[in-house]
């Protein structure tokens, strides 16, 4: 019997599992490593549920433990070594994200964002994401004021990257 | 056009590509083992528990209880063996505390703060654990100069044989004590440097990444 905590976080996971596969996205670079990291930010989403109040959106708080998992907590597991993945939950990744995109240029940039640190991904991440700077400043930790300097380094990184 | 423009329109049209995955296949992954780090450190912590737990018992088994009933020092065992326990309850209960206190719910910054506050903590258990070590060598080695009868008649007999000779083998003793207190602690941190070390070290730099912002 599944409980009532359960069936309410299956369907509210369900209904934005995309934002999942976004920060998967930013911080993996092969199918497996995606699924893997997948799995882990469900498992933290699910084991963080109880601390969800309700008083910010369920999405903003998904950001959150994604990031926080994405960044801090998550270890690469041993799971993908030991091909005990048949365990796992298979789901197919056909979309054109990991060879990436035609267009020589976007491919340049995703190149360039792959190579930031993991702090400045998850900016960018945020960014993209269209969230503000007061967002994403409660997110990190941070002062907004901070936040813009950061996001001006990141486009001057960014930028000479490209251009070298 | 601003490259993360270009970026940003290419994600957003994008992001309807991800495959979606049922409720029962979700149900599946939320019930699956985690492997992130807080676990990692929870696990070696309570392995270092069962390992510190190990070592004084079997230092404190029968036997070296019966030669310290034989030397009548109860006053100096006793006690430090209840201190050693209390203090390892404290540490019992500071631990539990701080993985109570890890959220992912967070903001980046301060999840960053409780997992370090967190080996902050085993920190200070291990460097308790190597200082109460050393103490228990010391006192060890004291009470079996000044109790164990085969050492007191070696001691008549070094000293019967030339009034230098006894300042040298206490030198030896004192020089092997150290000796024995400097491998036992190099072993110790090296061994924690390595598991903590490579289990911490892209969370601290991250950290410190975090960190470096505030102070330019």
């Amino acid at each position: 019997m599944k409980s009532v905590t359960e069936q309410n976080f299956v369907t509210l996971l369900q209904e934005h599992q995309n934002i999942v596969h976004k920060v998967c996205r930013i911080y993996t670079y092969d199918s497996d490593a995606h699924k893997d990291l997948f799995q882990e930010i469900t498992i933290q989403l699910w084991k963080a549920f109880p601390k969800f109040r309700g008083d910010s959106k369920f999405s903003t708080w998904m950001y959150r433990v994604g990031l926080n998992t994405a960044i801090t907590l998550y270890r690469k597991s041993l799971r993908q070594v030991q091909s005990q993945r048949i365990e796992s939950v298979e789901f197919k990744l056909s979309y054109e994200v990991y060879d990436d995109t035609k267009d020589e240029q976007l491919k340049l940039i995703y190149g360039a964002v792959r190579k930031l640190n993991d702090i400045d991904k998850g900016i960018v991440f945020l960014y993209l994401e269209n969230k503000n700077y007061k967002e994403i400043s409660e997110t990190l930790g941070i002062s907004e004021v901070n936040a813009r300097v950061r996001m001006n380094r990141i486009k001057t990184k960014l930028k000479t990257q490209l251009n070298s | 056009m601003d490259e993360l423009e270009l970026l940003k329109k290419h994600w957003n049209k994008s992001s309807t590509n991800y495959p979606s995955l049922n409720k029962a296949d979700l149900y599946k992954l939320i019930n699956m083992r985690s492997s992130s780090i807080v676990k990692w450190i929870f696990i070696i912590s309570l392995l270092e528990f069962l390992g510190w737990s190990l070592i004084s018992f079997l230092f404190d088994g029968t036997e070296s209880l019966e030669k310290m009933n034989n030397y009548n020092v109860e006053h100096i065992f006793y006690p430090l063996t209840i201190f050693g326990y209390l203090v390892l309850f404290v540490f019992f209960f500071l631990f539990y505390k701080n993985y109570k206190s890890i959220s992912a719910t967070d903001n980046i910054k301060t999840l960053m703060q409780q997992i370090l506050k967190t080996r902050k903590t085993v920190k200070q258990y291990v460097i308790f654990n190597l200082g109460f070590m050393c103490v228990s060598i010391v006192i060890g080695v004291y009470i079996e100069l000044t109790n164990n009868p085969e050492v007191q008649t070696m001691l008549t007999r070094i000293e019967s044989e030339g009034a230098n000779n006894i300042y040298i083998f206490y030198l030896i003793v004192v020089a092997l004590s150290l000796l024995a207190m400097a491998v036992i602690t190099v072993i110790l941190l090296g061994f924690y440097y390595l598991i903590y070390g490579l289990l911490l070290k892209r969370l601290k730099s991250n950290y410190k990444d975090l960190k470096t912002l505030e102070t330019d």
